[in-house]
C-alpha cells in the first residue's frame, strides 16, 4: 500500500524576480516498510523533495499525498499535527536540544506526538535509547556526545514515536564511515522489526549501499529509480572503509 | 511541562547574559525602592517637622488673614480674632482632636548692636503651646517663653548671626494694629535649635499677653488657632469637616499639606523625578531583554526548525520565549526586592547624615540632621510584578519573530 503520492510535483523559488526551479513535474509513489535513497549532485533538488514529503514546505504546483490525504490542502496547524504523530526527521546536523539530555531529546518527541503519561513516555524513550546502543548515556547532554552517539539520538527521537514515514537528510555527513555504519544498520534494523518507511537523501555511497530503492534525481527531475536491491550487501562486503573503496572504484 | 522545562534551561545557557540583563533590572527595582524610600524619608520628615515646628495639623483663622499673609508676606493685625467659646468647643468636639493653642503671629525687626534683621514673632500661650508644638523641645541654651514673661526665644541661626547668648538684650520693632512704630525689648531668654532650619534663622519667640499689649490688640486677640491631631493621615479630611462646620463664619480651616504647598508641589516633582529615573532604567532593561531574546532566537534557529519539524506550533515556541523572559524579569524582580529589603531596612534603621549628601536649606527643606528612609510595602510587591510584566511584554515581538521562522530556512540555515 503508498504511503506516499507525488503527482507531477513543482517547487519554484522565488529569488527576487528570478524564478528558480527546484523540482520539475516530479511523480513518484514511495509504499510503507521502503528504505529508499535519493541522490543526485547538489542543488539536483534532494533536499525539496524531503522537505515536501516531510509536510515542511508546501509545493508549487501538482499534489502530494500522504496516508490518501492531499497536503496542499491542509492548514499550517494540520500539517504541524501530521509531523507530530507520523513523521520523523534525522538532520544532518543532528539538531538535538542542547539544554535536553539525551533520553529527554528522546522524551520529548514522544510527549509533543500526545504520550500525556510520565512514566510510559520514560520507559520507552529509554527502550529506544537502549536499541541503538546509549543504555547508560541517557542523562548526558548532546555536548557530552561523540557525533555518532548524537545522530542515534536523533534516530531514537525520529522513531521513537513509531512514526510511518522518517525522513533523514544527509544523516551520515557528519560521521566517519565505521560510525555511518552503525547507525546505518541501527535504521535498517528499524526498518525491518517496525517495517518504518525511511527516505534518506545523501551523497554518501555508503547509504545508497543500504537503500533498497535508488532514486536518482537530476535538475529537479528523478532521472533514475532502482528497486529490489539487499541493503548494505557491498559495504558488509567491504567493510567501514566501503566508501572510499567505491570513490576508488569509480575513478578506476 | 518540557516547554518550560526548555525555557528554564536556556536561562542559564548563555548565563553571563540573562545575568546581565537581569542586573539592569534589579538595578532599577533597587533604585526605585531606595529613590522611594528616601523621598518619602524626606517629606514625611519634611511635613512632620512643619507639623511639630511650624503649622500644625490643622489652622484656623479668618479667610482674610490667609489671604493677607499670601498677597504681601505681612502678618495682618486688623484680621486678628478672639475665639468664642462656641468656635473652641466646635474644635475641641472634633474627632481625634489633641490639643488647641492660639497664636498670635506678626512681623517685626530684630534688632540687636548696629544690625537688624526681619523676622516673624509667634506669640504663643506659654501654658498650651507645648501640647501642640515641640520646638521647647530643642532649646540649646536657656528657658522657654513663660506667661508674661519679657524675654524673647530665638533660633540658633539668628543667634549667631547676631552673636547673641542667652541673657543678651535684643529689640523688637514693629508696627501695631495703628501703624504706628513700636518696640519690645527684653533678654534672650533661650535659644532653640529645631530640625527646620528656616525657623532657626526666622523666627522668635514671645509670650502672648505681652506681644498683644505692645501691637495695641486686646489680650486675648490670636491671629490663628492651631490644633494638634491624634493622626497625621485624618487631618486634612477633618479640615475639611470643620471648614465645612465653619462655612459663612468667614473662618477658613487649613490641613499642614494647604499650609505647605511648596512642600506638596516638591513632592509631586520628587516622585516625577524617580519615576523617570525608574524609566530610563526600564528602558534599558527592556532593550537588553529584547536584544538578548533577538540573539537567542538567531543562535536557536535549527533548533526552532527541529521543534517545528516535530510538530510543535508557533504558540508553543513564542511560549518557550515568554517563559525564558519571564524567567529574566523574575530574576531580576527578586534580586532588587531582596537588594531593596536590606537597602531600605539600613536607611530605615541606620539612616544617613544628610549633611553629607545635601544641603536641605539650600533645596528649602524644612529638615537637618540624620534622614531615616520609609517602608512602603505595597512598592515591592508592585515592583516585583511589574518587572516581570515587563520582561514578559518585551519579549512578545523578538518571541513571534523566531517562532515565525519558517522550518525549511531554519533546519538548513547554515
Amino acid at each position: 500500500m503508498e504511503l506516499l503520492e507525488l503527482e507531477k510535483v513543482e517547487k519554484i523559488y522565488q529569488q527576487g524576480e528570478i524564478e528558480v526551479p527546484a523540482l520539475r513535474g516530479v511523480d513518484l509513489t514511495i509504499s510503507r516498510g521502503e528504505f529508499t535513497s535519493v541522490f543526485g549532485p547538489s542543488g539536483s533538488g534532494k533536499t525539496t523533495l524531503l522537505n515536501l514529503i516531510g509536510a515542511l514546505d508546501k509545493a508549487t504546483r501538482g499534489k502530494i499525498y500522504f496516508d490518501g490525504e492531499e497536503l496542499g490542502e491542509q492548514s499550517k496547524n494540520e500539517l504541524a499535527m501530521l509531523r507530530r504523530k507520523k513523521i520523523g526527521f534525522i538532520f544532518q546536523s543532528y539538531n538535538l536540544i542542547p539544554v535536553l539530555t539525551a533520553l529527554e531529546n528522546v522524551e520529548f518527541a514522544l510527549r509533543i506526538a500526545g504520550v500525556k503519561n510520565g512514566k510510559v513516555s520514560r520507559k520507552k524513550s529509554r527502550e529506544l535509547l537502549a536499541e541503538v546502543g546509549l543504555e547508560g548515556m541517557e542523562d548526558r547532554r548532546p555536548n557530552e556526545l561523540s557525533g555518532g552517539q548524537k545522530q542515534r539520538v536523533a534516530v531514537a527521537r525520529a522513531l521513537v514515536k513509531e512514526p510511518s514515514l522518517v525522513l533523514a537528510d544527509e544523516p551520515t555527513a557528519n560521521l566517519d564511515s565505521e560510525t555511518s555504519q552503525e547507525v546505518l544498520e541501527i535504521m535498517l534494523d528499524m526498518n525491518r522489526h517496525l517495517e518504518t518507511t525511511f527516505v534518506f537523501s545523501t551523497h554518501d555511497p555508503l547509504v545508497m549501499d543500504y537503500a533498497r530503492r535508488l532514486l536518482e534525481i537530476k535538475d529537479g527531475r528523478i532521472t533514475q529509480d532502482k528497486n529490489g536491491r539487499e541493503p548494505g550487501e557491498a559495504s558488509r562486503r567491504l567493510g567501514p572503509d566501503y566508501s572510499e573503496k567505491a570513490d576508488g572504484q569509480e575513478k578506476e | 511541562m518540557y516547554l518550560l522545562r526548555i525555557a528554564f534551561r536556556n536561562l542559564f545557557r548563555r548565563w553571563k547574559r540573562t545575568l546581565l540583563i537581569a542586573g539592569m533590572l534589579m538595578l532599577a527595582v533597587l533604585v526605585f525602592l531606595f529613590m522611594e524610600s528616601f523621598m518619602m524619608g524626606i517629606f514625611d520628615l519634611s511635613f512632620n517637622n512643619i507639623i511639630d515646628f511650624e503649622t500644625p495639623h490643622i489652622t484656623v483663622g479668618r479667610a482674610e488673614y490667609f489671604a493677607e499673609v499670601e498677597d504681601d508676606r505681612e502678618r495682618a493685625l486688623e484680621e486678628t480674632f478672639i475665639p468664642e467659646n462656641d468656635l473652641l468647643e466646635e474644635i475641641r468636639g472634633l474627632e481625634g482632636f489633641t490639643a488647641l493653642t492660639p497664636v498670635l503671629d506678626f512681623s517685626a525687626d530684630f534688632v540687636a548692636g548696629r544690625y537688624d534683621y526681619p523676622v516673624l514673632v509667634r506669640s504663643v500661650e506659654p501654658e498650651t503651646f507645648p501640647e501642640v508644638f515641640k520646638n521647647q523641645d530643642y532649646l540649646v541654651a536657656g528657658e522657654f517663653v513663660e506667661p508674661g514673661d519679657e524675654g524673647v526665644v530665638i533660633g540658633s541661626q539668628l543667634a549667631r548671626f547676631f552673636d547673641l547668648e542667652a541673657g543678651d538684650f535684643y529689640t523688637l520693632r514693629f508696627q501695631d494694629k495703628q501703624g504706628s512704630f513700636n518696640t519690645l525689648q527684653g533678654e534672650v531668654r533661650g535659644i532653640v535649635t529645631v530640625p527646620h532650619p528656616e525657623m532657626n534663622m526666622n523666627t522668635v519667640f514671645v509670650s502672648r499677653e505681652q506681644a498683644a499689649a505692645a501691637l495695641g490688640l486686646e489680650d486675648e486677640s490670636v491671629s490663628q488657632l492651631m490644633i494638634r491631631m491624634a493622626d497625621r493621615d485624618q487631618a486634612r479630611e477633618r479640615a475639611q469637616s470643620l471648614g465645612g462646620q465653619l462655612a459663612g463664619s468667614g473662618f477658613e480651616v487649613r490641613s499642614y499639606r494647604d499650609t505647605s504647598d511648596f512642600l506638596t508641589a516638591l513632592e509631586v516633582f520628587g516622585y516625577v523625578e524617580i519615576y523617570f529615573i525608574l524609566v530610563l532604567f526600564l528602558l534599558v532593561g527592556s532593550i537588553g531583554i529584547i536584544s538578548a531574546l533577538v540573539l537567542a532566537a538567531l543562535e536557536r534557529v535549527e533548533e526552532i526548525g527541529m521543534m517545528k519539524a516535530l510538530g510543535l506550533k508557533r504558540s508553543q515556541i513564542v511560549r518557550v520565549f515568554l517563559v525564558e523572559a519571564a524567567g529574566i524579569g523574575l530574576l531580576g524582580g527578586a534580586a532588587g526586592v531582596i537588594l531593596g529589603l536590606i537597602g531600605v531596612g539600613f536607611l530605615t534603621t541606620l539612616g544617613i547624615n544628610l549633611d553629607l549628601i545635601m544641603d536641605p536649606e539650600a533645596l528649602g527643606l524644612p529638615l537637618a540632621g540624620r534622614l531615616y528612609g520609609s517602608w512602603n510595602l505595597s512598592s515591592f510587591v508592585v515592583m516585583f510584578v511589574f518587572v516581570v510584566i515587563l520582561a514578559v511584554v518585551s519579549s512578545v515581538i523578538p518571541a513571534y519573530w523566531a517562532a515565525s521562522k519558517n522550518p525549511v530556512d531554519a533546519i538548513h540555515h547554515r
